[in-house]
């Protein structure tokens, strides 16, 4: 393994000390095959103890350690810095607020996040003595691509609606909840159907389709939106010939 | 106004859709016909022809059609660019007079084909 | 021209315990990367709307008799309209055409007892549609069909 001269140029804040967030230059030598998270966690081993950065299974399956690099959000332990020249941009996650250097709160995430119910909602739990509930391979694949987010939020830093609409659910919180409307265990369609029409629900998605773009897991969140919409309005047509509460 | 456009945005985002494909499908040949004379002479774009044609009842119901969806279909673009560039906080004011030019647009393909 | 977002893009419905930094916005909006694209593509939304107008204007105009009719059709063969026609058409072909890729994943994956067919068939589809309507409409409004 050949080793190679990089420059890092990180954007640092420290909420006791700064008053906007800073660049700060490192100039590190990396072995050619290593992942931005892993200059970072030299920098942070063996340069600049206090830079702080999120990260946790290194292997793409978290979501921890989403950041923008040279411009585009990515899961930096899964981005080589070979695909970079000499010199490696990395900020925060756009649209969120920074609590420290590379550190973005969450919390409006998981608001939205919790607002869309993320959960099996059913009238009545199922017996234990009923059995498991079945799904054919087609009734899975309905739904099985928009499971497998990880909540990394690369598609918010991506999306030009999340940073002009505050209200705006998202494209993660959609897709889950799009995910779940979609599973025939699920019996919360209009409840969420509901929330979707609300301010801020999958009609103030323009299709930029960016969310998509950069999604590590290939969940598409643009399309489980623009399906959520069509789903939407067949529900809204339905309640004016079905009474609420009718199948 | 912005309450209004929330409560109608499932039948708004319907007409949008079906104003781009019908757009799509129509409007680049009523532009290279009758726009630019590229195909057909000059006796196809007669007054007599032109109003024998659309004297068909089918040819006034897909007249309407061809003008009126694609009006929906670009004022919601519109309206998002606006939000896109900033405009969130004239979103009621912008969204509702794009959405009403549609439907006086609307209604005078209607009242254009119905006094033919 | 860099994009600003608003300073409470993804604020949290409770504060933090500390200072936070102002949310940065998308790098390279709005007109790096695919955001050119995806914004000219909303703002081909003004050819929708003008051709449209110009269309009802075109079948008012029909129906106000031959003298009104012919002045119409003299006025959008001036400089101006003719210059707007070519970029419309171009912007229109454009558009669809974009609209057609990025249509296919907003169909769910199964509609009743069908599954959705592949995104390449119904590109297929949609552009062979585009292509024969389009040609239809054109040979009839141009006479040399009927």
């Amino acid at each position: 393994m050949a080793q190679v001269k990089k420059t890092l140029i990180v954007t640092r804040f420290d909420p006791d000390k700064d008053q906007a967030p800073r660049t700060q230059k490192y100039e590190i030598s990396i072995e050619d095959d290593a992942k931005v998270l892993d200059a970072l966690n030299q920098i942070k081993d063996h340069v600049d103890p206090t830079l702080s950065h999120r990260w946790s299974c290194r292997m793409a399956v978290c979501g921890s350690c989403g950041m923008n690099v040279n411009g585009k959000p990515k899961l930096t332990c899964k981005d080589p810095i070979s695909a970079y020249g000499d010199v490696i941009e990395v900020t925060p996650l756009a649209s969120f607020p920074v609590v420290k250097d590379l550190v973005v709160e969450l919390e409006g995430f998981m608001d939205k996040f919790k607002k869309v119910k993320p959960w099996i909602m059913v009238a009545k739990e199922r017996a234990v003595e009923a059995g498991p509930t079945k799904q054919s391979p087609d009734e899975l694949a309905d739904f099985k691509q928009f499971s497998m987010c990880i909540n990394c939020m690369l598609c918010y830093s991506a999306c030009p609606v999340v940073s002009n609409e505050p209200d705006f659910l998202g494209p993660a919180a959609i897709a889950i909840g799009h995910r779940y409307n979609q599973d025939t265990r699920d019996e919360g369609a209009r409840e969420r159907n509901e929330i979707f029409r609300d301010d801020g629900g999958v009609f103030s998605c323009s299709y930029a389709n960016e969310c998509s773009e950069v999604c590590p897991k290939h969940v598409d969140p643009s399309a489980a939106i623009q399906q959520a919409k069509l789903n939407n309005v067949l529900d809204w047509a339905k309640s004016f010939v079905v009474p609420r509460g009718g199948k | 106004m912005k309450a209004l456009m929330l409560k109608l945005e499932p039948l708004i985002w319907l007409l949008f859709g079906a104003g781009m494909m019908v757009g799509g499908f129509v409007l680049p040949a009523f532009i290279a016909t009758v726009g630019l004379g590229l195909i057909g002479n000059e006796a196809a774009y007669s007054y007599d022809r032109m109003y024998a044609f659309f004297s068909n009842p089918i040819a006034k119901l897909a007249a309407v059609a061809a003008m009126a969806l694609p009006l929906w279909g670009g004022v919601h673009h519109l309206r998002h660019v606006w939000i896109d560039f900033g405009g969130l906080k004239t979103d009621g004011i912008v969204g509702g007079l794009l959405y009403l030019l549609a439907l006086g647009g609307s209604v005078a393909a209607i009242v254009a084909v119905v006094t033919l | 021209m860099h994009a600003r977002p608003r300073l409470d893009a993804m604020r949290p419905k409770k504060e933090g315990a500390t200072r936070t930094a102002d949310p940065r916005p998308p790098d390279r909006f709005p007109f790096g990367g695919n955001y050119g694209p995806y914004l000219l593509f909303g703002s081909c939304g003004a050819f929708l709307l003008f051709t449209s107008l110009i269309a009802i204007e075109f079948v008012m105009a029909l129906g106000g008799g031959q003298a009104k009719y012919e002045a119409f059709m003299s006025r959008i063969q001036g400089g101006a309209y003719r210059a707007y026609f070519w970029i419309a058409l171009v912007a229109l072909i454009w558009f669809t055409v974009r609209f057609f890729r990025l249509f296919p994943k907003t169909q769910p994956y199964r509609l009743g007892p069908f599954k959705r067919p592949p995104d390449a068939v119904l590109l297929t589809g949609l552009l062979g549609a585009f292509v024969v309507l389009n040609l239809a409409v054109a040979v009839i409004l141009g006479g040399v069909l009927g």
